[in-house]
């Protein structure tokens, strides 16, 4: 039993990783008041771009990098589309998902059957050694690919950056009120699209810790919608970094869940009362294919939750979120 | 050098643009595109030319046209009710499937004659869409929740449905084959006059005059557009945004779900996993195109119609993936939102050579 939780725990942190990344840069670039909606399509890009950019080079740390730099060049997109253009957020950000998809479709095509050797599972230095031994936890935690460090260690990272420099805070004031940050000197144009492209670089390195660390292999459509899942996290995170770790391991055990389901058969004993209804009701709730669907339904109830339990105002949303801010409308 | 942009909003639009739009974005996206093209070693004006051309100018290309006009005109209404009120439905996928899982259970499993059974088929897929949509059309209405998320995410819960119903409960293919068995030929819709083309397309042809007159003739209408232009003024005015939003995802996941049993019975014949080649999804930018009406929103599919048909032949002649056509539709959105910035404003670029010095205070250093 001890060993199947420290299975199950370990698969739920690598299949969090993905979502720490994504939800961070959501979180930042809708702390500067732009929606991202084109999460998915960039982590496609990233994906994709990481992949290949590994098997050509066999760098799988260049590979990880470019990722990043092409989620930058869809996040330019967006934020010139709805930053300078004043277009609509919604639009810009789906369609961008669909041009993702799309893009990595056509050109993904001859990548499929390329293997390559990804992030090894190392432990840290000088201390890894001793944190790996801790019971049950220690494997799961402590010996990782370098992306899944990367992505712990920038939780506080990020939440030092938006809380605890002028920067960040200036971010927050852009998304908040970008009228009065305008007045106070904050060049709110440029804030955001500083937001929206770091959005945009966790998006690429999310979708390349997919296929460089997590997988190992890439597929056409192979974010299976993680990238919505990020969005949903963040309103579930309160727009808070440490928040959306707890929904990125929620999300990722119910990943693990998914990937070992095969694995576990549950059924009562036939001397069980019920037992001709309860079998095949376990057997229903068991398939692989029901199994799939519980990390979305899982983010519906936890949005719906969420969003019952606070009003908006305690909820966090930005206030200027989904407001193009443009100077010279009164 | 110093480049200084000026924006102007213009009083109005002047006409060739307004008309030329859509054209023009359309041409641009082309454009782009066959950068992808000549990626792969493609001529682009060679693949475009049998993309179009030869798909529109050939009756088999024209008949499969029409074909795949119908579940793209009817997601295409799936997403474009919900947006006359204001709100996404980027789920008609999800709708589809829905509605193909009720229709081929209801095709298999009622025995009765053509014309009970079809209706029967339309009704219980109806149904399902409306209910797939209604969920996240009654979170939104009742409880805020975000629209969009939902919609997408029960997408997935729906193909994994689909699959579930195919591996289990459905499975009636050979072996273990995991499709459902071939619906017997009183489901089945009629070819229109022998035209090769299914009954399903007067289904859609119905469902756009419906739309239309619901959207334009009726107060239920009248409200949803109100709902969709100042949600506030409205409630002001009395309307239940409540109501509007829960009734324009009924009857937008309605119309997804019509077109997922019109796939079946029309097309497929039997429930295949991932029969859908993401017509739910290309029905976002059918609505955004066509987001004036619902005869725009026909135009809008039948043109898609043609992209998907000519995508396959591009595919078969020179071997280039079909997923092309994602790529020109999100790129023909982008363009459109781009000129719809031109549109509203004048944009005049100038361009000095000597650096003009900063009137003090307008940039502010951090």
């Amino acid at each position: 039993m001890a060993g199947f939780v420290a299975g199950l725990l370990d698969a739920t942190v690598r299949a969090s990783t993905v979502l720490v990344f994504a939800s961070l840069g959501e979180i930042i670039s809708e702390r500067g008041g732009v929606l991202n909606l084109g999460v998915e399509g960039m982590m496609l890009v990233g994906a994709l771009g990481g992949f290949v950019v590994t098997v050509v080079s066999g760098s799988y740390w260049l590979g990880f990098f470019v990722a990043g730099l092409l989620g930058v060049a869809m996040a330019l997109i967006h934020a010139f589309l709805t930053i300078s253009l004043s277009s609509d957020q919604v639009i810009s950000g789906i369609m961008l998902t669909l041009l993702g998809t799309g893009l990595t479709t056509f050109f993904g095509q001859e990548w499929v059957s390329e293997s390559i050797s990804g992030f090894p599972r190392t432990t840290l230095p000088l201390v890894g050694e001793y944190l790996v031994g801790i019971p049950v936890v220690g494997e799961a935690l402590f010996r990782s690919t370098a992306p899944d460090f990367i992505a712990l260690a920038l939780i506080p990272v990020v939440w030092f950056f938006l809380f605890r420099t002028n920067l960040g805070l200036e971010i927050i004031s852009v998304g908040e009120d970008p009228e009065t940050a305008d007045t106070m000197g904050v060049d709110v144009f440029r804030m955001r699209y500083l937001c929206v492209l770091i959005g945009g670089f966790f998006a690429g390195i999310a979708g390349a810790h997919l296929s460089l660390a997590f997988s190992q292999l890439w597929v056409p459509g192979m974010t299976a919608g993680r990238g919505w899942i990020a969005v949903a996290l963040v309103i579930f995170a309160q727009w808070r970094p440490e928040r959306a770790l707890i929904g990125a391991y929620l999300f990722g055990l119910l990943d693990a869940l998914k990937l070992r389901s095969q694995a576990i058969s549950v059924q009562v004993g036939a001397e069980t009362p019920f037992a001709g209804t309860i079998n095949p009701a376990l057997d229903f709730v068991m398939h692989p294919t029901i199994m799939a669907t519980y990390p979305y339904l899982a983010t519906i109830l936890v949005l719906f939750v969420t969003v019952v339990r606070f009003d908006s105002e305690q909820l966090g949303v930005p206030s200027a979120l989904l407001e193009a801010y443009s100077r010279e409308t009164d | 050098m110093n480049v200084e942009i000026d924006l102007t909003a213009r009083e109005d639009v002047p006409r060739w643009l307004s008309y030329g739009t859509p054209v023009f974005t359309i041409l641009m996206a082309l454009a782009v595109s066959a950068v992808a093209l000549v990626a792969l070693d493609v001529n682009p004006i060679a693949a475009y030319s049998t993309m179009f051309l030869e798909t529109a100018s050939d009756e088999l290309g024209l008949r499969q046209t029409l074909v795949k006009s119908v579940p793209l005109v009817l997601t295409g209404l799936a997403v474009y009710v919900p947006l006359r009120a204001g709100l996404w439905n980027i789920g008609a996928e999800g709708q589809l499937y829905a509605g193909a899982i009720a229709g081929t259970w209801v095709g298999l499993n009622v025995g009765a004659p053509s014309y009970v059974l079809i209706p029967l088929a339309l009704a219980a897929a109806g149904v399902a869409g409306g209910v797939w949509a209604g969920v996240p059309g009654w979170l939104r209405a009742r409880w805020n929740v975000n629209e969009i998320i939902t919609t997408l995410l029960l997408t997935f819960v729906a193909i994994e449905l689909a699959n579930y119903m195919v591996r289990g409960p459905m499975q009636g293919g050979q072996g273990n084959f995991p499709v459902s068995a071939l619906l017997p030929t009183a489901a089945l819709l009629p070819d229109l006059f022998g035209t090769g083309v299914h009954a399903g397309f007067v289904v859609g042809l119905l469902a756009v005059a419906a739309t239309y007159v619901i959207v334009t003739r009726t107060r239920v209408g009248f409200e949803v557009t109100f709902v969709g232009s100042n949600p506030a003024a409205a409630t002001q005015a009395g309307m239940s945004t409540v109501k509007v939003y829960l009734l324009v995802f009924l009857l937008g996941g309605a119309m997804a779900g019509f077109a997922g049993v019109n796939e079946i019975a029309g097309v497929q014949g039997r429930l295949r996993p991932e029969f859908s080649p993401g017509y739910g999804f290309t029905a976002i930018p059918i609505a955004l195109l066509g987001r004036n009406g619902a005869f725009q929103v026909l135009l809008a599919a039948l043109f898609f119609a043609l992209l998907f048909v000519g995508g396959s032949s591009m595919e078969v002649v020179y071997g280039v993936p079909a997923a092309l056509i994602d790529v020109i539709q999100a790129l023909i959105i982008l363009f459109l939102i781009t000129a719809e910035f031109i549109k509203s404003y004048r944009v005049d670029v100038t361009i000095e050579r000597e650096p003009n010095d900063r009137p003090a205070g307008t940039v502010g250093e951090v």
